[in-house]
């Protein structure tokens, strides 16, 4: 007789989705995928607007990540009136340079909020604990000092991304050729030496490190769970610069294989000769895989895993040193480890602050040539951008008719780059967790979610959606009855 | 306690450890009466000394920026049929799971701010009755009625002495 089981409460990945696990007459997995149940929509509605627009309208696609939205547009925007990168001109020093210090102020802020909300209190009180304990408000109870740091470090992250924005959430700030404002000298020093209550950068940079410490003492503890949870291979995906390391904000798309060796690696204006889109008819988001390997061999990992495998280091020094442990512990090949995403994520912090306080120091931010403004003739109606979000590589292309209304969108959102990733390790999760067993635990279904919640899965962006609907677990015998389910 | 007893009259916020809280979106009809609020408290120069806020939702960052005030003022829309019109409340902190990285109670931000932040401001919040949550700018008639009710009632009342 099936029965139907409540979670109550858990959302901790951004949007909602929903889990089915297939099971045979033995209470074996047979399959599990994680389906995405929002209406996609953003790529429609944005047609027939005014092509600069665009990066306003999808920014609004999500409350995180909205940043990353809004730049990939602007490059996109960048393209259409034939200025930057691609007509080799590129911005302006300040306008690239703000456009970056935005940037890294939201990976900061994304990824302290993806770790400390929502995966620390796991690591602290287990897969197991009552949900009561097992999130942030439980952190907040059992280590109030811990969470005013972390309040403290996004809230700097918070106050950089209204400075440059103009609003902490769904600002304005490029616009097509660059943006529309500098960081004046006061600004800087409100954010190097902590005024308004705020921390200083030097606070920035200590603080943003307590993530990698609490990581490793994890780690020690507990090896075999973090090293052996959800282990599935995938090619690794970034945009790198010119030297082949990451690179947040510009460059080419670079795909590597278990060894590191690059796969493939292409400008982003290629994308539609080297990436196809699977669709299943149980899903709103789509299957992205290279065309030549096929989505099996073809499907890529992105997000903090896939950039840190990709990259060979870090241009700043904290990052570089935390990288250098974190390449010695796979002895140089892919890191596959579900778990390590978060390591990953924790060197991405220090990352970030690091890169702010050399941004912050660099007397370009006060020019005020910020602007380039082409002539008529150099529009091209079409334009691809691409960035490094938080949670990985983002495009935008758009299409605009000859009187600037937009034609044509096409995003391509990090949780689509890992929509094949994240449905392997919720396999693998299952199957390592539920087979065989003929009661399913909450430990059980909640370790289902500790391996999305891995990926930081932003549903609402990948689906481009409207409104919420619920994150749904159930679990299906081998004459397809209901066994388990979970809401929440 | 009654909300209405205890709220000090809206002089009491004009102080610059006050600060006023407009919860919404403006882009979704009544759901932007929580702005209107703090747009209206702009256009009739009301509690200047106040820091106005204005925000999609809470964050938890909002603890520490609550910390650093002595009264507190948020004013969001609220669906709930059993207000008439508006509704003043005091409300108590406590941790009640409403958490995502998107959102948070306000019983939960005063929560955070006792336990975190060693103090708590006193705080009142002013719900008024929306009816519409669509994609679209402005606020439906009634919840325009309600407004205007809200300021009526919330400006008549005199102010006691400030905290310490």
């Amino acid at each position: 007789m099936s029965k139907k089981l409540v979670i109550d409460p858990i959302t901790r990945i951004e949007g909602h989705g929903k889990v089915v696990v297939y099971l045979d007459d033995n209470h074996r997995v047979t399959d599990a995928r994680v389906h995405v149940v929002e209406f996609r929509g953003f790529e429609k509605f944005v047609q027939g607007h005014p092509f600069w627009e665009a990066p306003m309208l999808l920014q609004r696609a999500c409350g995180i990540c909205f940043v990353s939205h809004h730049l990939s547009g602007a490059k996109t925007l960048d393209d259409m009136i034939g200025v930057g990168r691609r007509s080799g001109s590129g911005l302006t020093p300040a306008a690239e340079k703000m456009r970056r210090l935005g940037h890294f102020a939201q990976m900061l802020q994304s990824h302290v909020t993806a770790y400390f909300y929502l995966v620390v209190p796991e690591m602290l009180f287990g897969m197991d604990a009552p949900p009561a304990q097992r999130n942030v408000l439980g952190l907040i109870e059992a280590d109030p000092d811990l969470v005013k740091r972390v309040v403290a470090l996004r809230k700097w992250g918070q106050e950089l991304i209204k400075a440059v924005f103009g609003k902490r959430m769904h600002g304005i700030h490029s616009v097509p050729g660059g943006v529309n404002k500098n960081l004046s000298a006061a600004e800087r020093d409100r954010f190097l030496r902590g005024e308004d209550g705020l921390l200083s950068i030097d606070e920035v940079v200590e603080f943003a490190q307590d993530g990698l410490k609490l990581f490793h003492a994890f780690h020690e503890k507990h090896r075999g769970t973090v090293d052996g949870f959800g282990v599935v291979p995938a090619l690794n995906m970034c945009l790198v610069g010119d030297d082949g390391n990451v690179d947040y904000y510009h460059g080419k798309i670079r795909v590597v294989d278990d060894a590191k060796n690059i796969v493939r690696e292409f400008d982003c204006h290629d994308y539609l000769d080297h990436i196809s889109e699977a669709v299943e008819e149980w899903s709103y988001m789509k299957f992205p895989f290279l065309k030549e390997l096929g989505r099996e061999q073809g499907s890529v990992r992105v997000g903090p895993l896939a950039r840190m495998n990709v990259t060979k280091s870090l241009p700043t020094p904290l990052a570089q040193a935390a990288l250098e442990r974190f390449h010695a512990y796979t002895k140089g090949r892919a890191n596959n480890m579900t778990l390590h995403t978060n390591w990953a994520r924790t060197i991405e912090v220090i990352h970030a602050a690091e890169v702010i306080r050399d941004l912050l120091l660099d007397p370009d931010l006060q020019s005020d040539r910020l602007v380039l403004t082409p002539s008529p003739a150099a529009w091209t109606g079409e334009g691809v951008g691409v960035v490094e979000a938080p949670r990985g590589t983002l495009l935008h292309h758009y299409r605009a008719n000859p009187e600037g209304n937009i034609t044509f969108v096409n995003l391509i959102v990090s949780t689509t780059q890992n929509n094949e990733v994240i449905n392997r390790t919720v396999r693998s999760v299952a199957d390592a967790y539920l087979n065989g067993q003929a009661d399913i635990t909450e430990g059980m279904m909640n370790a289902i979610e500790v391996g999305i919640r891995a990926y930081d899965p932003c549903f609402s962006c990948a689906t481009h959606a409207l409104g919420q609907m619920p994150l749904q677990v159930s679990v299906f015998d081998a004459a397809g009855r209901l066994i388990d389910e979970r809401l929440r | 306690m009654n909300g209405y007893a205890d709220f000090p009259g809206l002089e009491a916020f004009d102080r610059p450890a006050a600060l006023i809280y407009g919860i919404g979106n403006a882009g979704r009809e009544d759901d932007g009466l929580g702005w209107a609020a703090i747009d209206w408290l702009e256009a009739e120069s009301l509690c200047p000394q106040a820091e106005l806020q204005r925000h999609y939702q809470l964050h938890l960052e909002d603890a520490d920026l609550i910390s650093g005030k002595d009264r507190v003022l948020f004013i969001d829309a609220t669906q709930d049929a059993a207000v008439e019109s508006f509704r003043l409340a005091r409300p108590e902190p406590r941790m009640d799971l409403s958490f995502t990285s998107h959102a948070i109670s306000i019983p939960t931000i005063l929560a955070t701010c006792r336990t975190c932040f060693r103090r708590l401001p006193e705080v009142h919040v002013l719900a008024i009755r929306g009816y519409a949550w669509g994609l679209r700018t402005g606020l439906t008639p009634g919840a325009q009625r309600n407004l205007a009710q809200a300021i009526a009632t919330v400006t008549a009342r005199r102010a006691p002495p400030s905290p310490s």
